[in-house]
């Protein structure tokens, strides 16, 4: 049980990261290759938040939403021009963020890793199935499913949801009614941004925070969408769930195998459901 | 008369080009940096380049020209590696000085090797650096993974463990350095009670974290670096794993690991490859001056970059001259007897110097030092700490 426990924590950890990209490419049909630098900048504003205030929660309410103006102005300038446009381009200009972002890091907090802690009210341990856990690993679960229920309960049951889901099904339809399109993707890219900075955030405390953090998350969060189905909430958490039981697993019974089982894992689900575990099959003309 | 003409002037020239060719001395002494900049080995790429400027600074000149370095970012990537060395190498650098990784440097050394050009390695820890892939270009200041591995294993008899667990990167330098500490072990009729190779780059070890606590073993052997460790470390201090099952390692842990860990790598051993607390002359000196300039204390790349470059310079001073061959043939048989670790030998079998080795367990530090650092709690003298001279 507790291999569950800890599996849940991994999977909720991923999720918080896979899930704005997952948003940005379903409602804007935008693969975000900044996502991952866009977690990094938001572990490190988080960081720099705790420095001045020595609040955890403070960073992590407020960081996000500096991360999201990020999001904003990379949105208007940068993609807006783009849509509708080979998604080549898109890619292009992400990665060319990347970079961008990498430095202005690496300017503003140098090369040396930096260190967050979980806040005080959860620094303790408790004692799961035989196994002791962190209460802040325990937090990542509880928070994990919040978010995803409130994603999953705005996206499908809301007005405004109802908004973006239009707006990305036909956008110039939905122009058409009324709907300021424009707006509204700069609003769904700074959302999916913030995802990214609340990701940050809350793996502060469990990883170290270095230049290039983001990179290596950002191969993790793919795999999590593409099994899950790119644009699907559901399917990205259920697909965080299934690689962190795997990750799990794999530290459990064979820790040197655990990359080739997530990957095997991607590899059958690209053979076998390429749209993803909870996508529709598109139809072919 | 007119042929007769030409045929003078281009013996006239001739001769002017053998003159010229005999009087041209370098200008400078060049020192070719491969280093990374950026990416992932940013932090160890930068403080190779201070402490190197400390050495071009503290120097000043050599054989009566000046001192200077032309750095390249290798961007962390062995391909960039090679590109920038061969630029360098063109460029007609006296010494070329890196890398940072070992696979790096590795890929840079048949390079040095083909130009007849010093490499002078003062931070890439693999064996196969003056073991396997040795060759007569390539020098190594700074210690080797044997090293670090015999020492942990002295650790390990004078602490009197019974059962050690194993915790390595799933990488060859990894694998390698657990399967040289279980052979020891087996040797010394102490357990190995588990092992776990995690794949390079882990965010979580939870499990493996789980696992040791419950194993029953008297101690982890941890084989990780950078990132790893620090992520290794935290996720096992927030459970106080140390406390129930001591954490040590080779060379995973140093200043800066340890900050970016927090208070919870308090106890954590481990071999230092350098600390700024070492007690000898030139360290003092080099400690001071690298504060003055930089406000910060020199970490171990910092260290072993300045002492690597110190001791090629007298080399080179010894010899006089700009014969590369001359510099080698002395280099091979030098000593450093003021190097910041005290006296170092370098062997002429395989070009690794040969010195003391530093243990040390990460304390809290007071000020004008930093809230965690290592303390430096024993040392090993270079005698049975080295691998045999290969034949």
């Amino acid at each position: 049980m507790s291999l569950v426990v800890i599996g849940l924590s991994i999977g909720m950890l991923l999720f918080l990261l896979a899930a704005g990209l997952t948003i940005i490419f379903g409602m804007l049909g935008v693969v975000n290759f900044a996502h991952g630098a866009l977690y990094m900048l938001g572990a490190y504003v988080a960081y720099q938040i705790v420095q001045w205030t020595n609040n955890f929660w403070l960073a992590l309410l407020f960081g996000p939403c500096l991360v999201a103006l990020v999001g904003g102005l990379i949105e208007r300038f940068t993609l807006r021009p783009l849509y509708g446009r080979d998604h080549a381009y898109q890619l292009l200009v992400t990665f060319a963020c990347v970079l961008v972002i990498e430095e202005a890091v690496r300017l503003v907090w140098g090369v040396n890793f930096r260190a967050m802690n979980a806040p005080p009210s959860l620094a303790g341990t408790t004692e799961v199935f035989g196994s002791i856990v962190t209460d802040y690993r325990l937090f990542i679960i509880a928070f994990g499913i919040a978010l995803s229920a409130g994603l999953f309960f705005a996206i499908e049951k809301t007005r405004i949801g109802m908004i973006v889901r239009a707006a990305s099904s036909n956008s110039i339809m939905a122009s058409c009614l009324g709907i300021d399109v424009v707006r509204l993707r700069t609003v769904v890219f700074m959302v999916g941004t913030a995802l990214a900075a609340v990701g940050g955030a809350v793996a502060g405390p469990l990883l170290p925070l270095k230049l290039g953090m983001g990179s290596t998350i950002i191969i993790d969060c793919f795999v999590v969408i593409i099994i899950g189905g790119l644009g699907n909430i559901k399917g990205a958490i259920i697909g965080a769930l299934v690689i962190g039981m795997v990750r799990a697993l794999g530290q459990q019974f064979a820790s040197d195998w655990i990359n080739m089982l997530t990957y095997l894992l991607l590899i059958v689900t690209l053979a076998v459901r390429p749209e993803g575990l909870f996508n529709r099959r598109g139809r072919e003309a | 008369m007119r042929t007769a003409l030409i045929a003078a002037l281009a013996l006239a020239c001739s001769g002017i080009g053998l003159n010229s060719a005999n009087s041209q001395t370098p200008t400078a002494f060049t020192i070719g940096g491969v280093v990374p900049l950026s990416g992932a080995y940013a932090l160890l790429g930068t403080s190779m380049q201070k402490g190197a400027e400390i050495a071009i600074e503290e120097r000043a000149k050599v054989l009566r020209v000046p001192i200077k370095a032309i750095w390249e970012d290798t961007e962390t990537k062995p391909q960039t590696s090679v590109q920038k060395a061969s630029k360098l190498l063109a460029g007609g650098v006296s010494i070329l000085f890196g890398d940072g990784s070992s696979g790096q440097t590795l890929a840079i050394m048949p390079l040095a090797q083909q130009r007849k050009i010093p490499l002078l390695v003062t931070t890439s820890a693999a064996d196969q650096i003056t073991g396997a892939n040795r060759n007569r270009y390539t020098f190594r200041t700074s210690s080797l993974a044997f090293k670090e591995t015999r020492m942990a294993i002295e650790y390990v008899k004078k602490a009197g463990l019974k059962s050690v667990y194993g915790l390595a990167v799933d990488q060859p330098v990894g694998r390698d350095t657990w399967n040289m500490m279980k052979a020891a072990l087996k040797e010394l009729g102490i357990q190995s009670v588990g092992e776990d190779f995690a794949p390079i780059g882990s965010q979580d070890y939870s499990i493996i974290i789980d696992k040791i606590g419950k194993s029953g073993a008297d101690g982890v052997f941890v084989v990780t670096t950078g990132s790893d460790t620090i992520t290794f470390l935290k996720q096992a201090g927030q459970v106080k794993l140390n406390s129930r099952v001591p954490i040590f390692g080779t060379g995973f842990l140093d200043d800066d690991t340890a900050a970016a860990v927090g208070p919870d790598v308090v106890g954590v051993k481990t071999v230092a490859r350098y600390h700024f607390s070492y007690d000898t002359p030139a360290n003092k000196r080099f400690v001071e001056a690298y504060r003055k300039k930089f406000n910060e204390w020199p970490n171990a790349y910092a260290g072993h970059a300045y002492d690597g470059l110190i001791w090629f310079f007298d080399v080179v001073e010894k010899v006089g001259s700009w014969d590369v061959e001359k510099w080698v043939a002395e280099f091979e048989k030098s000593s450093h007897p003021n190097s910041v670790f005290g006296p170092a030998q370098m062997r002429a079998c395989d070009h690794q110097a040969q010195g003391v080795g530093l243990w040390a367990e990460a304390a809290k530090g007071s000020a004008p030092y930093p809230e965690l650092l290592l303390k430096v709690t024993s040392t090993f003298p270079p005698d049975h700490i080295y691998p045999a001279c290969p034949n």
